[in-house]
């Protein structure tokens, strides 16, 4: 297609050996990783000190939901930062390459303008999961290393089983996942309609930035906004709401219209974006 | 606007009418220039001319507002469908900064449709062997544009555009390229067209020379075409400048015959049609007139360019 699988393997090619690639995948896992480690210093201080005034004992105590909420709220670190670095790498990925004139041999000898915006889009998408994967399996390694996972429970009963704890956190993370694709899509439309590589990065990251602030004063209309779904800096996503059940809150009040717009309404803010962005890539100056 | 000998199988290149704006600028007007299959084509300017825009419209990079152009057959936007037998190499090596040389030639492999050389064979041929595990960024510019023109090589692409191929070359490198170039040429008949600056080296090895000025092509057409009717130009230094000049004003064969200085210390200068160096060397000597140097100024691509500026 248009040399779609050429064009493929040269990028992954590239992105194998790229300490950016490198960089998208790690940074996320790392942090959430650290946001772990100190999270937990700072419970065993706060145990410590309980201890030494006699307080933190008595009844109201939960168990269990230190454990679960520093592990979505890890997560959702991750994801925030996995969000912001795709899209910064998305607005990279053509805009360095017509920086370099790199992307010239492949569009002179083998693969359309159109196939090779599709093969970094696919890249960023590859790099995205592999970031997404291995931020989920760090996290719930260190996660599990740290504290003792349960059903969380207060004053001997059960607020929430475990069984139900997960199926929680899989929703909100597959909720918050839902989005991602736009974001890079997004990424790519800036990167194609650039000058060049430090204008690409800083719009994207501009951008992104100002919509999470801006969704708050959109009032209704962020519904239908893919970063209102986002784990981001202001965070409006379900996994936020996960975060508050799994530490045993109970009035968590869970819209499911609303759960049904985050699944649908980021595809067509994905689809305009590509399309925009293989309609600006076909007459531009490379 | 139709063009003949679209697509036809003895031109890699057929330009016709090509116009092209960056805003209300015309950088490119009526511009028409085909190469011919098996060709070494220059194509030489002054700063500013077009060069590398006409190049850039060549290899699909930009658009143009009117015109006709055909790469090997194809629309400029549809090279890609020829699968490798058009290749371009820039001014600015375009390669991946953070990869090294072998990791470019091996990229440059998998975009090839028809690989003919493998990676080690082409830093062989290019003399960077031993610069195979470094990283790009840390090359000298000749190096990086090895590398550049390696990619090329991988496969065995029919028609080569190379923008200011000596830039950043040294003395040995710049044989290097011109060597190859000679080599692809004779060995697997790739044409070529080249855009230089650098016009002694043009010279010495295209086929064919398209002289570029304000966006136009003022003068084009085989080496052999534009020099034939240019004459070299003698001057001689010898002694009684007055009787040599007498003598040789009245021979047939010798134009635009000028004299400087006087006496035993001076030279005469002409244009030769029909007569040679030998031929005059002997007339003045049978006469008497002691010749102490005679020195044949033979018409080349810098005066060719020199003179058709001016008369533009």
């Amino acid at each position: 297609m248009d040399g779609f699988i050429t064009a493929l393997k040269a990028e992954l090619f590239v992105a194998l050996r790229s300490n950016s690639t490198r960089l998208v995948v790690l940074l996320p896992a790392v942090i959430s990783a650290l946001q772990l480690v100190l999270v937990s210093f700072r419970s065993a201080g706060d145990q410590a000190r309980d201890a030494l005034t006699g307080q933190g004992f008595g009844p109201g105590t939960v168990d269990g939901a230190d454990a679960w909420g520093a592990l979505v709220d890890a997560m959702s670190t991750g994801l925030t930062l996995i969000g912001l670095t795709l899209v910064a790498y998305a607005a990279w990925s053509f805009a360095s390459d017509k920086d370099s004139g790199a992307l010239r041999h492949l569009l002179i000898r083998r693969v359309s303008r159109r196939a090779l915006v599709l093969a970094k889009l696919a890249t960023a998408h590859i790099v995205g999961a592999l970031s997404v994967a291995l931020m989920l399996a760090v996290a719930i390694v260190v996660a599990n290393g740290l504290w003792q996972f349960g059903p969380v429970v207060e004053d001997g009963y059960e607020l929430i089983g475990t069984a139900e704890i997960h199926s929680e956190i899989r929703i909100g993370l597959l909720l918050a996942l839902v989005p991602l694709p736009a974001a890079i899509a997004l990424g790519m439309l800036i990167s194609v309609s650039t000058q060049n590589a430090t204008q690409a990065i800083t719009a994207a990251l501009g951008l992104t930035l100002a919509l999470d602030i801006f969704k708050a004063l959109m009032g209704n209309f962020s519904s239908y906004l893919y970063v209102t779904y986002q784990s981001s800096l202001l965070n409006e996503s379900y996994l936020d709401d996960v975060s508050r059940l799994v530490r045993g809150f109970s009035d968590v009040l869970i819209d499911p219209a609303a759960l049904q717009l985050n699944q649908w309404a980021p595809w067509p803010q994905f689809l305009l974006f590509v399309v925009l962005s293989l309609i600006v890539v076909q007459y531009r100056k490379l | 606007m139709a063009l003949e000998g679209t697509g036809s199988s003895d031109q890699v290149l057929s330009i016709a009418a090509l116009d092209k704006r960056y805003g209300k600028t015309r950088v490119l007007q009526d511009l028409n220039l085909s190469v011919t299959r098996g060709a070494i084509h220059g194509l030489v300017g002054l700063n500013g001319s077009g060069k590398t825009t006409t190049l850039e419209c060549v290899l699909g990079m930009q658009s143009f507002n009117s015109g006709e152009l055909r790469v090997m057959g194809r629309h400029p936007s549809r090279l890609w469908q020829g699968r490798g037998d058009v290749v371009g190499i820039f001014d600015s090596p375009s390669v991946h900064p953070a990869m090294t040389v072998r990791q470019v030639l091996e990229h440059a492999r998998i975009v090839c449709a028809r690989p003919v050389r493998s990676p080690a064979e082409v830093e062989a041929l290019l003399g960077i062997s031993r610069y195979s595990n470094y990283r790009i960024r840390q090359l000298s510019l000749g190096n990086r544009r090895r590398a550049s023109i390696g990619q090329a090589l991988i496969g065995q692409p029919d028609f080569i555009i190379l923008d200011e191929p000596f830039n950043g070359l040294d003395a040995g490198g710049v044989d290097d390229v011109l060597a190859l170039i000679q080599h692809l040429n004779r060995e697997h008949g790739t044409s070529f067209l080249l855009s230089s600056h650098q016009l002694a080296y043009l010279e010495s090895i295209c086929t064919h020379l398209a002289i570029l000025h304000r966006g136009r092509i003022v003068l084009n057409g085989s080496v052999d075409a534009l020099f034939h009717n240019r004459q070299a130009r003698l001057t001689i230094r010898c002694g009684q400048l007055d009787k040599a000049y007498t003598l040789l004003a009245g021979t047939d064969g010798i134009i635009g015959i000028t004299r400087s200085g006087s006496g035993d210390n001076g030279s005469l200068s002409m244009t030769l049609s029909n007569i040679d160096a030998a031929a005059i060397n002997s007339t003045l000597v049978l006469a008497g007139v002691p010749v102490s140097a005679l020195e044949m100024q033979q018409p080349n691509l810098t005066q060719l360019f020199h003179d058709v500026l001016e008369a533009h």
